[in-house]
């Protein structure tokens, strides 16, 4: 697994990588193989299963991170991004939003 | 604004492909990558899309003309989204550059999606845009800063040139007095 922005986060990103990686080998296939009625009973189950599994992990590396981000003075172009294209549902072209500038 | 396009197939499993995802880097040949991390993620508790929001940090190998003229640095940061929906079995990634981004854009999409269920189809796009109203802009300031500077020289021309005149003259009339 591929190092942190900052040194000092990149054990808390290994932690929460391998949590996430063992969380989600056993999510997707039969998240896969659910049948449509199921789809959100499992979806809702696995969500739960993922937060109490690495919600304490995450929070710990985010805050790690989040500092080196700020301290890098890359919070302002990240936030920047968001508002311009926030991505929160999939895209449904391959082109990106119309940019005011 | 540039275009890229290229599709590829995978021997291996949609559900392979998208484990393996999480673990492409580190890769002895993409050194380029130095870091990644994640921003975000959530798992939607009906549809089961999982959504991830990760920050890249690159070294980019920028000509130094690039460098000195847009004052860039030796990194380039990157901000990838990807869903992975297991109804459809579909996975797009989006990723946009954060570093230069104020001179242009480079928004990359990429499409897992299962072939059969031994091989996945990978398709990418890129398209690559520098951003006109910016440089207008630029190009814009420059062209006034000319003209200002064009019409504070020709000014200073005029009146110099109009003390040589009336010097040599005013001499020469003088002279013509004298004599």
């Amino acid at each position: 697994m591929a190092e942190s922005l900052s040194p000092e986060c990149t054990p808390l990103k290994m932690k929460y990588d391998s949590c996430f990686n063992s969380w989600f080998e056993g999510y997707l296939e039969p998240a896969v193989a659910a049948r449509p009625e199921e789809r959100a009973a499992y979806s809702k189950k696995k969500a739960e299963e993922f937060q109490r599994n690495c919600g304490k992990i995450w929070e710990e590396y985010k805050s790690c991170v989040q500092k080196a981000v700020k301290d890098k003075g890359l919070d302002k172009l990240l936030q920047q991004a968001r508002e311009e294209n926030p991505l929160k549902e999939p895209p449904t072209g391959s082109s990106p939003p119309p940019t005011s500038k | 604004m540039h275009f890229f396009s290229q599709s590829f197939q995978y021997e291996h499993p949609w559900s392979h492909v998208v484990i393996g995802m999480w673990r492409k880097y580190p890769n002895p040949k993409c050194t380029h990558v130095v870091s990644v991390d994640v921003m975000d993620r959530s798992v939607h508790p009906e549809t089961g899309i999982v959504r991830t929001e990760r920050l890249f940090r690159c070294k980019q190998k920028a000509p130094a003309w690039i460098i000195k003229v847009f004052g860039g640095s030796e990194d380039a940061y990157v901000r990838e989204i990807s869903f992975v929906d297991p109804a459809t079995q579909n996975t797009t990634i989006t990723s946009v550059n954060l570093s230069l981004s104020q001179f242009a854009t480079c928004y990359e999409v990429v499409q897992y999606t299962p072939l059969t269920p031994n091989r996945t189809n990978f398709h990418q796009t890129a398209e690559i845009q520098a951003r006109l109203a910016l440089w207008r802009s630029a190009a814009d300031g420059l062209e006034k800063w000319l003209v200002q500077r064009f019409e504070h020289n020709a000014q200073l021309g005029k009146t110099a040139f109009t003390d040589v005149l009336r010097t040599l003259w005013e001499e020469r009339q003088a002279q013509s007095v004298i004599v």
